[in-house]
């Protein structure tokens, strides 16, 4: 368990280091997401260029992966981020993860830059670096069946063509579909020239008290097999969120234009597109859907994004461009938005053909079909809008009013955040720009929540009325913290409290499962430090970067345009309150009225070893 | 008799069972230490789950030169003792059911009445039950797809 091995590869000098990470800092951010944080803040140096030689890649498996704890599969990868210029991270599912536990390994940290194409093969206790010319121009799914093919059943993870062509929101890949999508990390694999990352192991886990963990497992198992929401998502995945957004009308249609879209995207209609749902590693839940046209998903983000945001209707239509995506290695958050902005931006006159080379317009599924190819090819206006968000620059002041994007990262939750304004704070706070995966206090859409559940959770002051301002500090401070101790110990969100259902793996369930692997005793306090310990160093390496209270807003239109339809219409999110709930989150994390981690607490979290 | 049924179109490929069963059996979280293997591949687009069928005519009990192997009320059971693991067995099961790693040998035991295995899968894609004819014959059917799989393997 606590045995794994932490491999530094320094790819310019061609070099494999192989150490241990400190109990001490195990006990102080447990794994996965924590302690690649951890290690980003210490590691990368203000303002490095996150293309350069000079970044750090870090893929770093939870506390608990690979294990029989249910839902037990996910890894983070981190680096400076190419999209944004401050933290990267971004967590996956799949198998990858808990095959690299299994070769001995718990984290890799990837320096430096390979002359030639090249990717690392990771065997029992071993880390080579392999001549990667014969993959090199793959896509995803060909160069992970090819590695099966030359190297055995090994997991993969790997870059797309975008990737290669450093496509600023390439995503990591593994499987037919699971990426580490967010931050354009893809396209520092390809900075590095390292195409895969491919695993092979037989080492197991071994856990400190076996029997104790049979039987939490089973109890555990049993609580969330017992919960509606586990067998709704394990029939339809989280297309079953779409409706549940366009029906307050909070579906980002056309560029957040509009605020509603089309039922053909309901669940019911996607199900009829699955072939089989199927699990990543120990997942209990099973919300993958296999296709019927060749691929795995699609998920909510990609119908809400390459489906309403482009103004398209046809189901198999997205499905087809999810599939595509992730072919390509594209990140469908980042995608879907920034061609969305495109389309507007074209729509009013603020950008022609002149940039775009081409006529634009929503609703034509060849146009973002042959889009999203060039992206990855970086060929033609493709090459433009590979630099996402940065085109500001290119495309002038203006067009800054219509980008859907928070401190350069593209939205990526569907969901219009006018209406809940703890989604709005949650995506104007969260350390990777706008993410719902960092806080979303989904509990927000349940309006029939009892107020004493909503009390126990988020302590009390917090109304249940979505459109209140009043607490909701509260309610993504909770999210936030909770949220980044579940991607530390490697266990995906969909069984994580809070998320999408009140009940679900708290701190004391968290408490349990670390004592039965590890021995270690805890007490649910200890493990909320963690989460918060986390929030801090992340704030920390982005004030690094010049990430202070200017940047934790939100897109001008959400600020300045009502939505126009069903429930939400009228509402906007008003700049007065919402600065007031940012002052009042701010003081809840202790950081002072610029947003910044005030300096005692800097000094201690940097004395941390 | 009760014996151990696949559902192949209902296994997610999670592994769970693998895990429980490495875990009961060794202390350790390793799906390639189990009774039970699933042999998936996303691409291919196949999740099988891999166990001791207990054949009425078993070749690994047949072929042991040391006789480690006795059939204990319906049950094939390995005794470790008699056993100098030449893995011979694990060569000559058809269905590959018996897993060799790490200088072990594991055959699944059904863990004496109580398979862990079926515990702790999600979506009952192993299920535990008293032989019947349509089972049976079900059995037999799916022995045959693995057959088929492990060709293309």
């Amino acid at each position: 368990m606590l045995d794994k091995k932490l491999g530094i590869i320094d790819l310019s000098k061609k070099k494999v280091t192989i150490k241990q990470t400190h109990n001490s800092l195990k006990k102080l951010f447990l794994g996965g997401r924590g302690l690649n944080s951890y290690y980003l803040y210490k590691m990368i140096k203000p303002n490095t260029d996150p293309l350069s030689p000079n970044n750090v890649l870090i893929f770093g498996t939870g506390f608990l992966t690979g294990t029989l704890v249910p839902n037990s599969s996910r890894f983070n990868v981190s680096a400076k981020s190419p999209e944004t210029g401050i933290l990267g991270d971004s967590n996956c599912g799949g198998y990858f993860a808990a095959e690299l536990r299994y070769t001995g390994f718990d984290r890799l940290i990837i320096q430096g830059k390979s002359k030639k194409p090249c990717y690392l093969y990771i065997t029992d206790n071993n880390i080579e670096i392999k001549d990667a010319n014969d993959y090199w121009g793959m896509n995803t799914t060909d160069v992970q069946q090819n590695l099966r093919k030359d190297l055995g059943h090994v997991e993969t993870a790997c870059c797309g063509v975008a990737g290669e062509n450093l496509v600023r929101f390439a995503c990591v890949r593994t499987g037919v579909k699971n990426a580490a999508g967010r931050c354009g990390l893809g396209a520092v694999m390809g900075s590095k020239n390292l195409k895969a990352i491919a695993a092979r192991g037989t080492q197991g886990i071994k856990v400190v008290h076996p029997e104790e963990m049979l039987e939490t497992v089973e109890q555990l198992k049993e609580y969330i097999m017992n919960s509606k929401i586990t067998s709704i998502l394990g029939t339809v995945g989280t297309p079953l969120l779409y409706e549940v957004s366009n029906t307050l009308g909070a579906i980002r249609t056309k560029n957040s234009q509009l605020n509603a879209w089309s039922d053909s995207l309901n669940a019911e209609v996607i199900e009829t597109f699955v072939d089989k749902m199927i699990g990543c590693s120990s997942c209990i839940v099973h919300c993958r859907h296999r296709n019927k046209l060749g691929g795995e998903g699609p998920e909510y983000t990609a119908l809400g994004l390459l489906g309403a945001n482009l103004g398209i209707k046809d189901p198999a239509h997205v499905i087809e461009l999810s599939n595509i995506c992730n072919e390509l290695g594209l990140d469908i958050s980042s995608s879907g938005t920034i061609l969305g902005w495109a389309f507007e931006l074209y729509e009013k006159g603020i950008i022609d053909k002149k940039i775009t080379g081409e006529e634009l317009h929503f609703g034509d599924f060849e146009l973002v079909k042959s889009l999203l190819y060039k992206i990855s090819r970086r060929e033609d206006f493709g090459n433009i809008l590979a630099e996402s968000t940065r085109n500001v620059k290119r495309f002038g002041k203006a067009s800054e009013d219509y980008l859907i994007a928070v401190k350069g990262l593209p939205q990526s939750d569907p969901h219009d955040v006018r209406y809940i304004k703890a989604f709005a704070l949650g995506i104007a706070t969260s350390s990777r720009g706008a993410d719902h995966l960092r806080s979303r206090p989904t509990l927000e859409i349940f309006l029939n929540l009892p107020q004493e559940v909503r009390d126990r959770i988020y302590g009390k002051g917090v109304p249940g009325d979505p459109t209140s301002y009043k607490g909701k500090e509260k309610t993504v401070y909770f999210s936030d913290n909770i949220f980044a101790t579940i991607d530390s110990l490697g266990i995906c969100k969909f069984i994580c409290h809070g998320f999408n259902s009140p009940h679900f793996v708290d701190y004391t369930w968290m408490k349990k499962l670390i004592h039965c692997a590890s021995d270690w005793t805890f007490k649910e306090k200890d493990i909320q430090e963690v989460g918060k310990r986390i929030i801090d160093i992340e704030r920390m390496f982005n004030n690094r970067e010049g990430i202070s209270r200017k940047d934790d807003t939100l897109p001008k239109r959400y600020f300045d345009d009502p939505m126009p339809l069903k429930i939400a219409k009228g509402h906007h999110i008003d700049r007065k309150e919402f600065d007031n709930l940012l002052s009042r989150y701010y003081k809840l994390r202790g950081w002072d009225n610029d947003g910044q981690v005030k300096k005692e607490r800097v000094k201690e979290m940097e004395a941390l070893t | 008799m009760k014996y151990l049924y696949v559902y192949p179109e209902k296994c997610t490929g999670c592994r769970e069972c693998s895990i429980a069963c490495s875990l009961t059996k060794f202390g350790e979280c390793n799906p390639k230490k189990a009774a039970i293997n699933i042999v998936r591949d996303e691409f291919n687009r196949y999740e099988f789950p891999i166990v001791c069928f207990q054949c009425d005519d078993p070749v690994c009990l047949k072929f042991c030169h040391q006789n480690a192997y006795e059939i204990k009320d319906g049950v094939i059971i390995r005794d470790e003792d008699r056993c100098i693991g030449c893995r011979l067995c694990a060569v000559l099961c058809p269905y590959n059911a018996v897993t060799t790693i790490d200088d072990e040998i594991i055959k699944c035991d059904l863990c004496g009445g109580d398979p862990m295995c079926v515990k702790y899968c999600s979506t009952e894609a192993i299920q535990y039950l008293d032989e019947t004819e349509e089972l049976e014959k079900r059995r037999k059917k799916m022995a045959e797809r693995f057959l088929e799989i492990n060709k293309g393997l």
